[in-house]
Order: structure tokens, then C-alpha cells, then sequence
């Protein structure tokens, strides 16, 4: 029951600060995805299903919040979190989480992720939807694997100094 | 059963929980009503449309079997009412023809179907479904749209029996509407002959026969029939006369009973004149 709380509240905590904080932080109307890093160490971590399971329930959350189109983040984020639960491993998570692997799982689902929201998302616009799908699946890719940097980093120092003890 | 789709659903957690969730949302997506989703039903409307084109063959190649049967009910359906239809058309002729012979009638007729018929025995009948109680009375003549088919010989309320001209018992004065010889016409068993035509009389073939003023039972200027052939035999003193009547009896379904009788007097006086001459 804790740990569900606590996932909660993470949930919640993510949701503000990517709503409130991440709009000053945005390149050219970007923004990095800061549920697809957490989502991605709950995989790591957990496996397959608790990941699935956060992940619907964090992008039911981004959904209800942003009235924009209900059900699209709860798929996106759904099936990028069943991809990154194939790099499940309880012997060598420490190990993904804390080096350039954590990196390159984050830069494929967040790709993912960015590519069945941005296709279902720019249905129906004018202009070149092709160029545009590619503009911003890259970018907003790019710039969540930059902004994972900052996690790997801590849980590189943390899980190192769990080693050394 | 269950025990194997719960160990197989177990074996594949992962993929049924992915299944329901990717479910769960594109139900939740398909609930908004803005362009992008109205975009994607159009396209997957037009996808479904082409796929379904494409293997269209596979229900109508199960349904082929179903379908034959039902064609089938419906040929057999069709068919018999095609039969009934003919036959009505066929009756509508008939009835047409006897409703133009009514109205050249100067007897009132009576209208009759043939419930049964009698074609191959010495004495031939016919049993008519009109009786008593629709006017018809013994010793009323019978006939069809093509002539004279008979006499009335017995009725009961709602049936009555007719002595056909090829019955044995039959006999009806005639004369050659041509020529105007007089003869009896009656049937021998085989052929139904104009009898006591003398040798020196104007018959031929082709000549038609018709029920005469001297008979008693019929009014005058009935068609019987045609003249077929007619023999002279050596030594004879009567031509041979084969008349070929001109109502099918085969084919005869519906007649009329002419509301004509014998007059009383007459019949009187002709079997006092018998039974004094001893004939």
C-alpha cells in the first residue's frame, strides 16, 4: 500500500513540476518528458507490468490535466513503458541505471513514446506532416535523453556508493 | 478448460495486461470528437473498406451452400407457381371461350366443372358438380365450348352423371350443315359414325355435323362434329360415315347444361305411336 502511495505522489509531484517548471525550460516549444525517466527506472527496476500499470495511470494523469486529448498520453506512455520492461533485469539494474544504457533505453522510449503521440496528434493538421512528425519526435527525444543525464548521474553516484559499503 | 486459459492468459501477463491497457486508451481516445481523431476513422474506415473488398470472397464462398438451398426453396416455389399460373391462363382461355358459346345460347346454361371422367369403357360418363338443387334435370343436353358433349341420365342434389357421345347407349339425329342429310350420329365402341347416310348422298370429308330438327332431346344446330372420312362399302346400302366430334373429352374440365327438356307432348304422342306399331 506505501509503495502504491508512494507512486502516487511521485506521479502527482512529476505532473507539477512538468506542467509548472518544464514551460520555462522549453527550446523552440519543446519539453522534455520527465514521466518517461521515471517510467523507465520503475522498468528497470520492477519489470514489465508495474511499469505498464504506472505508466497508464501517469499518462491517464497528463491526460486529465491537459483536456487536450483524453487517451492519447495514456497509449503512448503505456506501450513505451511495456519496451523499456524488456531491459528488466533484478541482477543488473544498479548497472543499467547508473550508466549510458539508462541513456540509450530512455532515448528509445522516449522515441517511442513520442512517435505514436505525435502520429496520432498531427492528424488532421495542415503543412507537411512528415517533416513535422520528425521535427518534434527528434527533439523532444533529444532533449528527454539530455535532461536523463541528471538522473543517471545521481544514480550512478548512488549505487556506487551502495557498492563501496 | 479454464484451468489451461488461465495457465496460458498466466504464461502471457505481460502481453494481455498490454492488450487491455492499448485497448482502454484507444477506447478513451476514440471518445474525443476532435479532427484528428475524425481524421483516423475516415482512414480507418477506407482501410476496413479495402480489406473487407478483398476477402468479401471467403463469407460468400461459406455462405454459397446456405444460399444454393435457399435458391433452391425459391426455384421450386417459383416453379410451382409458374405451373399455377399457367394453368390459369389456360382455364382463363377455356372459361372465355364458353362464356362467347353462353352468350350465343338462346337456352339459359348452367355452368359445371367435371369431377370425374369415364374414356375407356363401352359406356362412357362423365360426373358433373352441379345437381338438383342447381337446376339440372335428367334428359338435359351437355355441352363444351367445341359442341355437343352429352345427355343428363341421372342426378342427385349436388351431382349429376352424363352419357357422352362415346358411350355405346348415345344417339342424337344430326344433319350435314352442308348438304343437309340427315342421319343418326352414335358410337360403336371405336368410331363415332353418321349412320343411315344412303350411298347416293352429298357427304365428303370436312363436312360439318350438326344436331338436327327432328331430334328430341337436343335443340337443333349443336356442332357434333367433322366429317373425317366417309366409305362406300360393295354391296351396301348406307355410306360409312366416321365423324371426328369436335370436343375434346381428353382435355373437357368445365361444360354447360343447356335448361332445355323434351317436350312433354311430343314425347308422349311418339312413344304412344312405338308401342302401337309394336317398334
Amino acid at each position: 500500500m506505501e509503495h502504491y502511495l508512494r507512486s502516487a505522489a511521485i506521479a502527482i509531484l512529476l505532473l507539477l513540476v512538468q506542467t509548472t517548471f518544464m514551460p520555462f525550460v522549453a527550446l523552440g516549444g519543446i519539453l522534455p518528458d520527465l514521466f518517461i525517466l521515471w517510467l523507465v527506472y520503475i522498468a528497470v527496476r520492477r519489470g514489465q507490468i508495474e511499469a505498464m500499470l504506472t505508466g497508464f495511470g501517469a499518462g491517464l494523469l497528463q491526460d486529465v490535466v491537459s483536456t487536450k486529448f483524453f487517451g492519447l498520453a495514456v497509449l503512448s506512455k503505456t506501450v513505451s513503458s511495456f519496451a523499456a520492461g524488456y531491459f528488466f533485469n533484478e541482477n543488473t539494474a544498479e548497472q543499467t541505471l547508473g550508466s549510458y544504457r539508462y541513456l540509450s533505453i530512455v532515448g528509445l522510449c522516449s522515441l517511442l513514446h513520442n512517435l505514436i503521440y505525435f502520429v496520432i496528434f498531427l492528424q488532421g493538421t495542415e503543412g507537411p506532416w512528415l517533416s513535422s512528425l520528425v521535427i518534434l519526435c527528434l527533439s523532444t527525444t533529444l532533449y528527454t535523453v539530455v535532461v536523463s543525464v541528471i538522473p543517471m548521474f545521481a544514480f550512478s553516484q548512488k549505487f556506487s556508493t551502495s557498492w563501496a559499503q | 478448460m479454464i484451468r489451461r486459459i488461465y495457465d496460458v492468459l498466466f504464461l502471457f501477463k505481460e502481453y494481455v495486461l498490454l492488450a487491455t491497457l492499448v485497448l482502454l486508451s484507444i477506447g478513451m481516445i476514440a471518445l474525443n470528437d476532435n479532427v484528428q481523431v475524425r481524421r483516423i476513422r475516415t482512414v480507418a474506415t477506407v482501410a476496413f473498406g479495402v480489406v473487407e473488398d478483398r476477402l468479401s470472397f471467403i463469407p460468400t464462398y461459406f455462405g454459397l451452400r446456405s444460399e444454393n438451398a435457399l435458391l433452391r426453396r425459391i426455384n421450386v416455389s417459383l416453379a410451382d407457381e409458374a405451373s399455377q399460373l399457367r394453368e390459369e391462363k389456360l382455364e382463363n382461355i377455356r372459361l372465355r371461350q364458353l362464356l362467347g358459346l353462353k352468350q350465343r345460347s338462346s337456352y339459359p346454361l348452367t355452368a359445371a366443372e367435371i369431377v370425374s371422367k369415364n374414356l375407356t369403357l363401352l359406356r362412357n360418363t362423365l360426373t358433373l358438380d352441379a345437381g338438383r338443387l342447381d337446376g339440372i334435370e335428367p334428359l338435359m343436353p351437355v355441352v363444351g365450348d367445341g359442341g355437343l358433349v352429352g345427355l343428363v341420365t341421372d342426378v342427385s342434389d349436388h351431382f349429376s352423371v352424363v352419357n357422352i357421345l362415346w358411350n355405346t347407349d348415345f344417339r342424337v339425329s344430326a344433319k350435314i350443315q352442308r348438304s343437309r342429310v340427315d342421319g343418326i350420329v352414335a358410337w360403336d365402341g371405336r368410331t363415332l359414325a353418321l349412320r343411315n347416310v344412303a350411298k347416293t348422298r352429298d357427304v365428303v370429308p370436312g363436312d360439318v355435323v350438326l344436331s338436327s330438327e327432328y331430334s328430341s332431346s337436343f335443340p337443333p344446330d349443336i356442332r357434333i362434329g367433322i366429317v373425317s372420312d366417309v366409305q362406300i362399302q360393295e354391296g351396301a346400302l348406307f355410306k360409312t360415315v366416321t365423324v371426328m366430334p369436335t370436343v375434346d373429352f381428353v382435355k373437357l374440365e368445365e361444360v354447360f347444361v343447356m335448361d332445355y327438356l323434351p317436350d312433354e307432348e311430343r314425347s308422349d304422342l311418339e312413344q304412344e305411336a312405338k308401342q302401337k306399331t309394336g317398334k
